[in-house]
């Protein structure tokens, strides 16, 4: 308990850290402490979001003082059963179809050069591993997956682009994402996915990656990206 | 539906109302009106109904004025926040000057026209019953880096058609009385603001000579400034050994401080995860304040309370209620 910190942060909001770490099982725990306060303090709070080792809690403060929400909190953390961590949830992994090929990674024969490693190699680095999704957020439908394969580790590009396409897929420090949309963004496009990150349905988005989900990245041809996307990647500078 | 069209638009225009706030989990941005003073005075002098947190009624944000609008059927309206000189051009040529704060009428084929303001940046134009602007997760506020997903409405630009309901001409007149109390306040200082903010743990582990530099200095509001983030110029503060380095959930007020040491104030269009070191949360209260501010404009920080801080957003909320 002693390493699981909570303190205001707004007027209505409390931040709950735990120990500064990427760590499968200690995530499960945050979703489920995060899971558990949703319902239990549902008539107190009205939104929370949950990061990498961190959950922030939005509530009503005419309903309860932080003190209190605190203690509360603290129950719900108790509560939680870290026996049975790794639910089933994290036994579904969902693919996405990555095309790898020059138009559609922008920057692969760059990470591949900063990295000393071949275009291909690359790749498989990439697209072995399954990944697990830590947090939503930059914009809607955005997901941070780790933790990428040390050989990949590169810093942000210096200057972020203003515009990038819509299913780019990513590479940033630990991690690796997809841009759901055209957006500004700065990490090293490596490919492409045909794949839409997510659904709107009446007045709800579903996003295609939930927080806690596993992920992994399959490697496609051209072909198949145009068959499954109905048009060819975008190649850069025509966006 | 009955209508207003943009025949005019250089600043920047969007439908705002009191924010996202349920759909951060989702990666939407908390948005919102940048001024929630002058956007619930709007909204309380035309007579809507004030819901706190979701489906308040959804007003005109215009930046830095520069705005016309032509009523495609009669309705009426007011305007509060940055003072545009607004004034009416009826159909047969006369103008009349309108004021901030009053409620005025449009006919069919008049315009309104806003002026770019000398004083303050975000105007705001309640209609009664609200715009119908679409919600979209229970709010009609638009953000620019969402404007690409296409939901809700498209940014606003000259030939937009903005509709209301037809029972806009049901205005009831609120109390003189009551609109003199409220508007007579000076809740926008004009002197240098000063912003309270509640320190964080990190802030609690900084050098007594780190912590009155930042407190001890005149902070110049940068260019680079919008509704998403104020970037503030200074002497650069240095805070090394953060042991926090993951990206975290990040609050309205959030201050941030990058590697240049040029704190960042979080404003309404923020993102909701960032992971630069933070060194506190600037009180709502102040950030309504914040947001008329410009470019050049100078402000200074002072540590405040939770309990404060929760007094004054409760007592601000107090003076809306229906």
């Amino acid at each position: 308990m002693s390493s699981i910190d909570i303190y205001p942060t707004s007027e209505n909001s409390v931040l709950i850290t735990w120990p500064e770490k990427i760590c499968p099982v200690q995530h499960q725990q945050i979703l489920k402490t995060l899971e558990k306060i949703n319902t239990d303090l549902n008539h107190l709070i009205f939104e929370g979001v949950a990061s990498y080792n961190s959950i922030m809690i939005y509530y009503y403060f005419n309903k309860v003082t932080f003190h209190q929400l605190k203690h509360y909190i603290n129950d719900c953390i108790v509560q939680v059963n870290t026996d049975d961590l790794l639910s089933h949830r994290d036994s579904l992994v969902t693919e996405i179809p990555v095309y790898y090929g020059d138009e559609a990674g922008w920057d692969l024969l760059a990470v591949a050069r900063q990295c000393h490693l071949s275009p291909d190699e690359v790749i498989k680095l990439h697209s072995q591993q399954t990944y697990r999704s830590y947090a939503l957020g930059f914009t809607p439908g955005f997901c941070y997956l780790g933790t990428l394969s040390k050989e990949l580790i590169l810093p942000r590009k210096p200057t972020p682009r203003l515009k990038v396409p819509k299913g780019a897929v990513a590479i940033a420090e630990q991690q690796t994402a997809v841009y759901p949309n055209i957006s500004p963004g700065g990490w090293h496009i490596i490919g492409q996915t045909p794949l839409a990150l997510y659904q709107k349905d009446n007045d709800n988005f579903i996003p295609l990656i939930q927080v806690g989900q596993q992920i992994k990245f399959t490697e496609i041809d051209k072909k198949t990206y145009i068959e499954l996307a109905g048009k060819a990647p975008l190649i850069e500078g025509n966006i | 539906m009955p209508s207003l069209t943009i025949s005019q638009l250089k600043g920047k225009a969007s439908f705002q109302d009191l924010g996202r706030n349920t759909a951060q989990h989702l990666g939407f941005s908390g948005s919102g009106a940048a001024d929630e003073y002058s956007y619930l005075l709007a909204n309380q002098l035309i007579g809507n109904k004030l819901i706190e947190n979701q489906f308040s009624a959804a007003a005109l944000e215009i930046t830095f004025g520069q705005l016309s609008l032509i009523a495609n059927e009669a309705c009426q309206l007011v305007i509060t926040g940055a003072d545009c000189q607004p004034y009416i051009e009826f159909k047969n040529g006369k103008e009349l000057v309108v004021k901030n704060n009053k409620v005025f009428t449009l006919s069919q084929g008049d315009t309104l026209n806003l002026a770019m303001p000398r004083k303050q940046l975000h105007s705001y134009i309640a209609i009664s019953g609200g715009f119908s602007a679409t919600h979209w997760l229970n709010s009609a506020s638009q953000t620019k880096n969402e404007y690409t997903l296409e939901f809700g409405e498209a940014e606003l630009t000259k030939g937009t058609k903005l509709h209301f309901s037809a029972d806009s001409s049901s205005y009831m007149p609120v109390d003189e009385h009551i609109t003199k109390n409220k508007t007579s306040h000076n809740f926008h200082q004009s002197e240098q603001l000063v912003l309270r903010f509640l320190p964080s743990p990190l802030w609690l582990t900084l050098t007594p000579h780190t912590q009155q530099l930042f407190l001890n200095q005149r902070y110049q509001i940068s260019p680079k400034s919008n509704r998403m983030g104020y970037r503030l110029l200074g002497k650069p503060l240095i805070v090394k050994n953060v042991s926090q380095t993951l990206s975290k959930p990040i609050n309205y007020g959030t201050i941030q401080l990058p590697n240049d040491g040029q704190p960042i104030v979080l404003m309404k269009e923020r993102q909701t995860i960032g992971g630069y070191p933070t060194l506190g949360t600037v009180i709502q209260t102040d950030l309504f304040r914040l947001s008329q501010k410009r470019p050049c404009e100078k402000i200074r920080f002072i540590s405040a309370s939770l309990e404060h801080a929760q007094a004054q957003l409760f007592a601000f909320r107090e003076r809306f209620r229906d």
